[in-house]
């Protein structure tokens, strides 16, 4: 299990991922040896995109363009929290033939994070149910790192 | 007077003789680019795959009675060469939303996705079996093979019992059949692909060997995080058509002079579709000899319930145990 100060937060532009990152700030900022990962997972484009004359690179700029945004308003919030600029790292992937939540899973495996943070939207069953939600996502397959679901 | 010319010696005579040409009054044309199959119509010959193919007819959306459109992307064909009957579709990209409750989905339809498919299920008899190929500017033609059998959802309705022996003698076969359709969305699923059209008129039961088969599988749908959502609410609509042999809206069971006020009273909307809310899921209330294992699957699918299916293989899973328990 990684150690737990090493922390993946999952962020979008919504007020629930950057109530995660506040909750991040007020809980790390004081420990010297965090490390924090913003993570921006976005999913791949519609069906028919492509057929519709999408280019790809186009959509995945636009994508990146947007998390970059985000980034800079989640890092402003570590950094006034305490935490140092360079303990901060910020990624961008597309969920290629996975969905958001198993891209996720994925990123933190391979860094070997242990813990993952998440804002919680309020949501209804059915909602869930067609359009999912990161966090259930993530309280469920926790195996190996702490989920922090931040609501 | 019509000039043959257009079409090769090897397939002239076959034309010739064909009733359908017989009966025309008009230049039957050689299509190898299927772009705009609005023009293409019954007597044209459409060339693909080196092979010519009269069109006889065109196949009709089948479920909705009086609304039944022919679907021109999707002429009914012969092989002039071998005789043989084909039903092909041409590409056709559309999308539109559809609405489930309160949620607005948009629908794609994807010749893409199907060729995928095709390919992926070639050989398996769950499938409807057919294969991809290029016409002459790159549309994906699919050539595929007419199913020689029924509907699922009209041998079903047709069968001439009462539920109690309906359940007794012909549900343990038609569940074998629907754990086996499980199955072959679940081979889908684990390659990322997905039906995206599961409907009770999707299913063919072979004449042949009485197997059931999915069809149609050019739909998609835009769900990043939950891309099979909707096919497990077809899977569970099935489930529900096949343990009532119909569905219920409140009004139905209202109407209903066995169950009417008595039974819609006992009704809360818990016990409705999760997404749609149009149909009761908690059939025991209206079918009280109805398995209550059986009614708790399909609890899974209704407002109420506590715990959503995530996967097939849970509905599998689930109802294989249920026919144990209630079958032996």
């Amino acid at each position: 299990m990684g150690k737990w100060y090493n922390i993946l937060v999952a962020v979008d532009a919504m007020e629930p991922s950057l109530s995660a990152v506040r909750y991040v700030g007020q809980v790390a900022g004081k420990i010297a040896e965090v490390s924090i990962c913003l993570l921006h997972v976005y999913p791949e484009p519609p069906p028919d995109f492509q057929a519709s004359g999408g280019v790809c690179e186009n959509y995945m700029a636009q994508r990146i363009a947007g998390a970059e945004q985000v980034f800079q308003r989640c890092t402003e919030i570590l950094v006034t929290s305490g935490i140092r600029r360079e303990a901060i790292a910020c990624a961008t992937q597309m969920a290629e033939g996975k969905t958001i939540s198993e891209t996720l899973l994925e990123v933190r495996a391979r860094g070997d994070f242990g813990t993952v943070v998440t804002g919680k939207r309020g949501i209804s069953k059915a909602e869930e149910f067609l359009f999912g939600s990161i966090s259930n996502a993530l309280a469920r397959h926790c195996q190996d790192f702490t989920a922090w679901i931040v609501g | 007077m019509i000039d043959w010319s257009p079409f090769p010696d090897r397939i002239r005579e076959q034309l010739q003789q064909h009733i359908l040409i017989k009966d025309l009054r008009r230049q039957p044309r050689l299509f190898t680019d299927t772009s705009d199959f609005t023009c293409i119509d019954f007597g044209d010959v459409i060339h693909v795959d080196d092979r010519f193919f009269l069109v006889v007819g065109h196949t009709k959306e089948g479920r909705f009675g009086i609304d039944e459109q022919p679907k021109q992307w999707v002429p009914k064909v012969v092989d002039l060469e071998s005789g043989q009957r084909h039903i092909l579709k041409l590409v056709f990209h559309e999308n539109f939303t559809i609405s489930l409750g309160p949620f607005q989905i948009t629908c794609y339809r994807s010749p893409e996705k199907e060729c995928r498919v095709l390919d992926l299920v070639r050989g398996n008899p769950l499938f409807m079996q057919g294969h991809s190929v290029p016409d002459e500017v790159g549309n994906m033609v699919r050539i595929l093979d007419v199913i020689q059998g029924t509907r699922m959802d009209t041998t079903i309705a047709r069968l001439a019992c009462d539920d109690e022996a309906y359940l007794a003698d012909h549900l343990p076969g038609i569940l074998g059949h629907y754990l086996k359709l499980l199955e072959g969305i679940m081979l889908l699923h684990r390659h990322g692909l997905k039906h995206g059209d599961i409907r009770r008129d999707h299913v063919i039961i072979d004449g042949r060997d009485g197997t059931y088969r999915w069809i149609d599988f050019d739909y998609d749908f835009y769900l990043p995080e939950r891309p099979f959502a909707l096919d497990l609410i077809g899977l569970g609509n099935i489930l529900l058509f096949l343990l009532g042999r119909r569905n219920f809206r409140p009004v139905d069971v209202l109407e209903d002079p066995e169950m009417g006020e008595r039974v819609l009273s006992t009704l809360h909307v818990n016990d409705l579709a999760l997404l749609s809310r149009d149909r009761i899921f908690n059939l025991r209330k209206l079918k009280p000899t109805l398995p209550k294992c059986f009614n708790d699957v399909l609890l899974h699918f209704s407002v109420g319930t506590p715990v959503l299916y995530d996967e097939v293989g849970e509905l599998y899973d689930d109802l294989q145990r249920c026919l144990v328990e209630v079958y032996g």
